[in-house]
């Protein structure tokens, strides 16, 4: 569904140049959810961005059902739905039009737009939010709101960069909640995260991503027989050790 | 089906947009409040305006103590004797001042005055002498009471000289006056009307009022609240959502000066002004309706400006910032409607903003030129048109970057790492500085050499030479310094084959023909022209410039241009351009900025000068761009200034040649042929030299154009 083959990225910051990305290469198939962990600044968020074409590559592609981001982003963009904790929403506008205007921005028919902001906020539990206005919702509404609208496409491949970061208790098993319903319905998520106890719940496989490189890649067996450690807070304290 | 799909998209995207700028309270604010507040104040201000200046003539006020004393001043100034004569009469309008005289209990005449009760005051004396002494006061430094006495004390010396000439008519029968005056009028009446001055400037700031908050906040303000990443994700098409934008921020502009309009005509017709700016009684609904047809087009072109700036910038902040001079900027046009003599002809009919607003006055006083007209829309149209490409292929290009990542303490630190060509950021401040620098130095000498008698021509070409290097020579080094770029590709010092030499000094000897025709030609189209003072000053500047050694005219005019000039622009303008831009873009843009550059010379903006250096800077940049060096350029640039400069000192030694130098006219044909010839010749010999290179490359020097 996803592979990421050798994608590389340099930025320039300042006077010194930064490899954010060095050759990361994965595969998620459908139905699976692959988590990418990493502590801040292991290039989690800029290889999404590059699976997403917002970032171009140094190097390397990503593929999404068949279409490579380079040669065909329209395709690619149009399979993938994105989730980010620092995405924002329009505050003069109603959760029902916000989430419908992205339906449009992803080319889906009005009605069956609606349908699926019916469906889906029925899901999410947003139905009673969605004639509010979006800019006063709280935290958690808003996130639950941005979860639906990453949906909205109904996308096979689902990137989610940091989706707990800022949620209470509650917040947080929502989005447990959809993610495993993402898997239930057959999609292919990618969960890129900093909280290794939560990762360690939800994901299937697992790549651990430190200054750009991969470092281990494999199930959660897997890993533990390469490292020796049962937990992954306990392989990364080694990794950043080392 | 799938354009109906489209463009119900569209409708739905633009519909989004709209609602959002809408519903934000602070838009609405903008919208209607203010002009509601603005109005009537102005109308208040004009109101008071137009009563201190005279313009509401219900004539001045005179005070005086007693009713004799009014009795004695109605009769002098209703006596026939005092009015003008006929010639001064007509040459001051045919309007005989109004006086009104008035008695304030109280207070004497003086007093009225000084308490603004009335214009001037009079006091009666020596009455029972038969010869009273008329006292007349007014107020210090206002100017409707000094003019008021200037007219009253005139009246009266009238009288007092009618009625000598009558006595000395009388008594001396051979009496003739010493002189007879007479005024004539030549010319046409010209539509005065207030309305078509001010309101292009209302225009102006308007639609800027309207178009400016939600063009930020639909661009710059999507990166703020953390859209901007969600909807460059979508597979939308960048110029769907840059249109509903633009057609958002055109329609809340329309909006707002739909709302102005209302305002300010409810607030005129309130305060009773209407009749007196549109200079009738009825309610002028067609002048409305054509501005209405302008605010669309003022709208459409202010919002494409605005949408590509603040589609580069990456804040609120940094869109205000990059704002702020385009606002500033735009009101210089717009007074430039209130100069009279300023019409809407030759290039002004192409100059962006300038031309909308002298058509929009000539639309409102009636005397548009349909030609000129279309020429102005069509062109601000086009600009519009590019300026939203611009917009497009910015908006979104950095949707990952929330805010500037770069200090203003990093641009003036030098990198550590050396690059082979400036960035075009860099070569934009560089411009930017470029251009008050300029104005600077090259005022400061005009200023230094016109106060310094006698100064000798030696220095001032000198000074000349210098101003040039310290402009155009050393911004760019410095600013290549500063980003530590390699200075043989910035400036493009690579060497050259002989060929390529022997080509541009052809070109460099027959380009000048070339560039006489064009200023011949932009002359025709009454774009520029030089006037007579502006030929006779020429003429002077020539007679003093024989003065000097003809080595120092060359290397102040000629080698120094030529070094300075191309390093500027063939040199570090260039490389900046070809790393982002095709070449064929490279050489227009070079070409465009070097004619402008021509243009500002000075306090005076030479438009005649932009034609002629724009072709010239064509060539040039042709030759840069086959040879991928400045110096087969800097010989052009020095060949053509140099004969040209031989040719004007030698002028009495060559007359044997014919006319052709001295005027306006085209060259004799024969010229023409040998510099086709020549130019041809020098093109060809240019091109040869570099197939090979330019034929197997794709990418011509790597590092700097791409092809």
């Amino acid at each position: 569904m996803l592979i990421v083959e050798s994608l590389k990225k340099k930025f320039q910051l300042e006077e010194t140049e930064v490899r954010a990305v060095d050759g990361v290469s994965f595969e998620v198939a459908a139905g699976e959810v692959y988590g990418l962990l990493g502590p801040n600044g292991a290039g989690k968020t800029t290889t999404l961005r590059m699976i997403l074409g917002l970032v171009k590559p140094d190097a390397g592609y990503a593929e999404v059902s068949g279409y490579r981001t380079r040669t065909d982003p329209s395709a690619v963009k149009s399979r993938l739905g994105f989730v980010s904790a620092s995405d924002g929403v329009y505050p003069w506008l109603s959760v029902r039009e916000m989430l419908l205007y992205f339906a449009d921005l992803y080319g889906v028919e009005p009605t069956e737009a609606a349908s699926r902001c019916e469906q889906l906020s029925e899901l999410m539990g947003i139905k009673p939010l969605l004639d509010r206005r979006a800019g006063s919702l709280s935290t958690g509404q808003r996130q639950r709101v941005i979860l639906v609208r990453g949906l909205i496409h109904d996308p096979p491949v689902m990137l989610l960069d940091e989706p707990t970061r800022g949620l209470d208790v509650v917040g947080v098993q929502t989005i447990f909640e959809y993610i495993k319903n993402l898997r239930e319905l057959g999609k292919a998520v990618v969960v890129c995260t900093h909280r290794l106890d939560e990762a360690e719940r939800l994901c299937d496989r697992f790549g651990l991503l430190h200054q750009g490189t991969m470092h281990r890649t494999g199930t959660l067996q897997e890993l533990r027989q390469q490292s020796g450690h049962d937990h992954l807070v306990e392989m990364f304290v080694e990794l950043l050790g080392s | 089906m799938a354009g109906t799909r489209i463009e119900g998209r569209l409708w739905r995207l633009c519909q989004k947009e709209l609602r959002e700028t809408i519903r934000d309270r602070r838009t609405i604010f903008t919208l209607l409040l203010m002009p509601l507040l603005v109005y009537p104040i102005m109308s208040m201000a004009l109101n008071r305006f137009l009563l201190t200046s005279g313009e509401i003539d219900d004539g001045y006020t005179i005070c005086v103590a007693t009713d004799m004393e009014r009795d004695i001043l109605d009769q002098w100034l209703s006596s026939p004797l005092s009015v003008p004569p006929e010639a001064i009469l007509e040459s001051s309008g045919n309007e005989l001042a109004k006086f009104n005289a008035i008695i304030i209990p109280g207070i004497s005449p003086a007093e009225a005055v000084l308490s603004n009760q009335a214009d001037v005051g009079l006091q009666l004396s020596n009455l029972e002498t038969g010869i009273p002494t008329a006292t007349f006061y007014a107020y210090r430094g206002d100017n409707v009471s000094q003019a008021a006495r200037r007219v009253v004390v005139e009246r009266l010396q009238w009288l007092k000289l009618s009625q000598a000439e009558i006595l000395l008519k009388q008594r001396t029968k051979d009496y003739r006056p010493p002189l007879t005056v007479q005024a004539e009028d030549v010319g046409e009446v010209e539509e005065n009307s207030m309305l078509a001055t001010i309101v292009p400037l209302v225009l102006v700031l308007m639609t800027i009022t309207g178009a400016v908050y939600p063009a930020i906040d639909l661009t710059a303000g999507e990166r703020e609240r953390g859209t901007m990443e969600a909807v460059m994700a979508s597979p939308v098409p960048r110029g769907y959502v840059l249109f509903s934008k633009y057609t958002a921020v055109v329609a809340v502009a329309l909006l707002t000066a739909v709302a102005n309009l209302i305002a300010m005509f409810t607030t005129l017709w309130a305060g009773g002004l209407l009749g007196l700016l549109t200079g009738g009684d009825a309610f002028p609904w067609i002048t409305i309706l054509q501005m209405l047809a302008l605010l669309v087009l003022f709208s459409g072109f202010f919002a494409a400006i605005l949408l590509s700036l603040t589609s580069f910038a990456k804040s609120f902040k940094e869109a205000q910032a990059y704002l702020i001079p385009v606002m500033l900027l735009s009101l210089t046009p717009a007074m430039l409607s209130l100069m009279p003599g300023i019409t809407l002809t030759g290039a002004l009919t192409v100059l962006p903003l300038i031309n909308i607003v002298l058509l929009a006055r000539d639309l409102l006083s009636g005397s548009a030129d349909p030609s000129n007209a279309f020429v102005a829309i069509v062109s601000t149209t086009a600009y519009a048109a590019a300026a939203l490409s611009v917009a497009a292929k910015l908006f979104g290009s950095d949707a990952v970057t929330r805010t500037s990542d770069k200090s203003i303490g990093s641009m003036l630190r030098r990198p550590r790492e050396s690059s082979p060509v400036p960035t075009p950021q860099a070569a934009a401040l560089m411009l930017a500085l470029l251009v008050p620098a300029y104005f600077l130095v090259s005022n400061g000498l005009i200023r230094f050499i016109g106060n310094s008698d006698g100064i000798d021509i030696q220095w001032t070409l000198l000074l000349n030479a210098l101003a040039l290097i310290f402009t155009f020579g050393v911004l760019p080094i410095t600013a290549a310094w500063l980003s530590r770029n390699n200075f043989k590709t910035t400036f493009q010092l690579r060497p050259a084959g002989i060929m390529s030499f022997i080509g541009a000094t052809l070109l460099g000897l027959g380009a000048w023909a070339f560039a006489h025709e064009a200023f011949v030609i932009a002359d025709a189209l009454g774009i520029g022209g030089l006037s007579e003072q502006q030929i006779e000053r020429a003429k002077a500047s020539i007679e003093k410039m024989r003065e000097a050694s003809p080595i120092l005219l060359i290397a102040a005019f000629a080698l120094t241009p030529a070094v300075i000039e191309e390093l500027c622009f063939r040199g570090y303008l260039f490389s900046a351009t070809s790393g982002v831009v095709s070449p064929f873009r490279t050489v227009l843009i070079t070409a465009f900025l070097f004619g402008l550059f021509h243009v500002l010379t000075g306090n005076a903006l030479l438009v005649e000068r932009f034609i002629p250096s724009t072709l010239m800077g064509l060539i040039i940049g042709w030759v840069a761009y086959q040879t991928q060096s400045v110096l087969p350029g800097i010989v052009i640039h020095f060949v053509h200034n140099g004969l040209l400069n031989t040719v004007l000192y030698y002028q009495e030694q060559l007359s044997f040649l014919g006319e052709g130098f001295d005027n306006q006219a085209h060259l004799p044909p024969l010229w023409l042929s040998i510099a086709c010839v020549l130019v041809l010749t020098g093109a060809a010999l240019v091109w040869l030299a570099n197939r090979r290179r330019n034929g197997n490359n794709d990418s011509i020097s790597g590092d700097t154009i791409t092809k």
